[in-house]
């Protein structure tokens, strides 16, 4: 059962196509990361799948049906993100209890228990809130409400490393005892890895890769040894990063293509083979040219 | 595969209504402060006539609830355009909702203060009088209206303010719809006022104005302020219903 | 109880490495019952799905079976095969790892004996 499906899903600002031509599938019940450098439309996807955008080309379901406007997809479509907005009037509590109302299979024991663990008062005005304790409450709101589609925008911004490392715990553990959904955007991938069962890459607003994190891990490898072994090595293979180092000797992170032959070869040829972890792997599959910074400060 | 709530969009409209009235209470606080400055300014009356000799003289002043009405209809006006602005929509998608439910709650809200604004604006009279027999000011007298013509007066009060708020509500989704509008309407209205004032030749704009609002049956004053505030909002929930929020 | 969370190998390896240790070191008997996907998933803090592909690489080198229903359970060879499995290849790829890296320095392979005879287990401890 596929929760979102999306085809060529194009969304376009003036003369900026946040999205262009994005097509994928989610399937129910799974943890995917989104992935993508600032500006890569993981936002402008995240709030057409909400509802809350318009698509400008191409179609997106969400349970089947289309977001925009759309009263099941505003149900069970928990959208979360760090420019959340909640009545000034109201203090924390009061703006669980709305929540509360709102939601069918919210939670409430868990958002008290929530609430206290991370040590909110009652009385707390949200707006007073500093950056991490927003993204904590937020959080709260976006776990107890148990919706079907979870999806958290950035939701760690401004949180400290204990409270992101609880927060990871938590949404697992409920993840565990209440299947769903969920659909986590960030530009840290290696914080968030563990928890994920897919990645979804996206760059200028086209996806380019969407696959099992694990095997993420072992999608690519790094190549270290003279320029010319390493050049040899790498021919005909398909080079992501490529860095000189030192006077004759090169580093080449290259697809893996599973051929155990290919790396006895080129262990034999004097070059080491390194592990590339899979954050790296989005890091140079997104970055604009295949050296990365060093291009900026190449003189001639 | 996981249950999906399923929410009708009455039960949407009802909770976005009752969520309305727990967070919007700065609007009626500005009810209570816009009507304490209504009574403060009809202690001046709203007219006076006098007359004397060589050995007495009279001044009479007449009070009345008029001035604390019309604060009523600017505060309804103001009210309306506020709520279509982006921080309150945006809290209404923090929650389950589509437009036509935010649009619809919102309505609702407004009728309903419309309604608490028109009785309270009456009732200050009330206040008035007890203000002006407590403070001693010479002698005093008043009229009394029997039960019908104070509904009469209560129900033509809602809708004027009904009125005022309903086109509010299309003014500040046109400047959601786009900020030019900020800026055309009001000089739009003023620049009739003046044009207008200057050459006598308004006579559209004040034979619609006098169609509307010198209907001396209440009957056909409802239907007529009914169906042009149905217009508006229904004007307002097109114009908003592809909107992108959030 | 801590994974190595280098980033580099992949988690469902190293939990089933975890797992093969657990029943090397004895704390699993045969036809005992071993934790679940969701168990592991919380003790590591990892994605269930994770947790289920260790298992099931187990599986496939029957280390472990299936009862429908039930879980997974330590097949009666287990401790066996895992024996085997890393003579042949863990141990396997690390001594060729340093044959070639004593090529490499022109280490003769008497010496590299010898250095292996040297080394003292007791000291170095695991």
């Amino acid at each position: 059962m596929n929760i979102i499906e999306c085809s060529s899903l194009t969304k376009v600002y003036g003369a900026v196509k946040a999205l262009n031509n994005l097509s994928f599938e989610l399937q129910e019940n799974k943890i995917t990361g989104l992935i993508g450098r600032n500006g890569a439309g993981k936002t402008t996807l995240l709030k057409i799948i909400a509802g809350y955008y318009r698509e400008t080309l191409g179609e997106i379901k969400v349970f089947s049906e289309k977001p925009f406007n759309n009263l099941l997809v505003s149900a069970n479509v928990m959208y979360i993100n760090d420019q959340m907005n909640f009545p000034t009037a109201l203090n924390l509590k009061e703006i669980l209890n709305v929540s509360s109302t709102f939601y069918e299979n919210w939670n409430h024991e868990l958002a008290d228990r929530l609430f206290d663990y991370f040590a909110f008062q009652q009385t707390q005005q949200y707006n007073n809130l500093s950056k991490g304790m927003k993204s904590t409450f937020n959080m709260i709101v976006g776990l107890s409400a148990r919706c079907a589609l979870t999806v958290f925008d950035e939701p760690t911004t401004g949180m400290d490393a204990g409270v992101r490392k609880d927060f990871y715990r938590a949404l697992l553990k409920d993840y565990i005892d209440f299947p769903r959904t969920i659909l986590l955007s960030s530009h840290h991938l290696d914080e968030i890895e563990d928890i994920l069962e897919d990645v979804l890459l996206i760059k200028d607003g086209t996806k380019l890769l969407h696959i099992p994190v694990e095997e993420l891990k072992e999608w690519a490898i790094g190549v270290q040894g003279s320029s010319a072994a390493v050049n040899d090595w790498i021919k005909n293979r398909e080079v992501i990063h490529s860095k000189n180092v030192g006077l004759d000797r090169m580093y080449a992170v290259v697809k893996q293509n599973g051929s155990e032959s290919e790396i006895q070869r080129a262990k034999e040829a004097g070059l080491a083979i390194t592990p590339i972890s899979s954050s790296d792997v989005c890091v140079y599959l997104t970055s604009k040219n295949k050296g990365g910074i060093d291009d900026v400060f190449i003189k001639d | 595969m996981m249950s999906l709530s399923r929410i009708s969009l009455q039960e949407v409209v009802k909770k976005q209504y009752s969520y309305k009235f727990r967070s919007y209470i700065q609007v009626f606080l500005s009810l209570v402060f816009i009507q304490m400055l209504g009574i403060l300014f009809s202690f001046n009356g709203v007219g006076m006539a006098g007359t004397s000799s060589s050995t007495f003289e009279i001044d009479i002043h007449f009070y009345s609830s008029d001035i604390v009405v019309i604060f009523t209809m600017l505060w309804a006006f103001i009210t309306s355009i506020l709520i279509t602005t982006q921080a309150y929509r945006n809290d209404d998608f923090a929650f389950i909702t589509n437009r036509l439910s935010s649009n619809l709650s919102n309505m609702l809200f407004l009728l309903t203060i419309s309604m608490v604004g028109g009785l309270t604006a009456l009732l200050s009279s009330h206040v008035i009088r007890i203000l002006m027999y407590v403070l001693g000011r010479s002698e005093y007298l008043y009229t009394t209206t029997d039960v019908s013509e104070w509904i009469i007066g209560f129900i033509a009060t809602v809708l004027y303010i009904l009125i005022c708020s309903a086109v509010g509500y299309f003014f500040g989704t046109l400047v959601q719809l786009h900020k030019v509008f900020a800026v055309l309407l009001p000089v739009a209205f003023f620049g009739i006022l003046i044009v207008g004032a200057g050459t006598m030749n308004e006579t559209i704009i004040q034979e619609g104005f006098e169609f509307i609002f010198k209907e001396t049956s209440l009957a056909i004053f409802i239907v007529k302020i009914g169906v042009l505030a149905a217009l508006l909002f229904t004007g307002s929930a097109l114009m908003s219903n592809r909107m992108e929020v959030r | 109880m801590i994974l190595n969370m280098d980033g580099t190998k992949p988690i469902y390896l190293q939990i089933s490495e975890w797992l093969e240790r657990e029943i090397l070191n004895g704390n699993f008997e045969s036809d005992q019952k071993i934790y679940s996907q969701y168990q592991l998933a919380e003790m590591f803090t990892i994605n269930p799905a994770t947790a289920a592909k260790g298992l099931t690489l187990l599986v496939e080198e029957n280390i472990l079976y299936k009862k429908r229903g039930l879980g997974m359970f330590v097949s009666n060879h287990a401790k066996q095969i895992i024996l085997n499995k890393r003579k042949n290849q863990t141990l396997k790829k690390l001594v060729l790892e340093i044959v070639m890296e004593a090529e490499r320095l022109n280490v003769s392979r008497e010496e590299l004996i010898q250095m292996i005879q040297a080394v003292n287990v007791e000291e170095a401890g695991e």
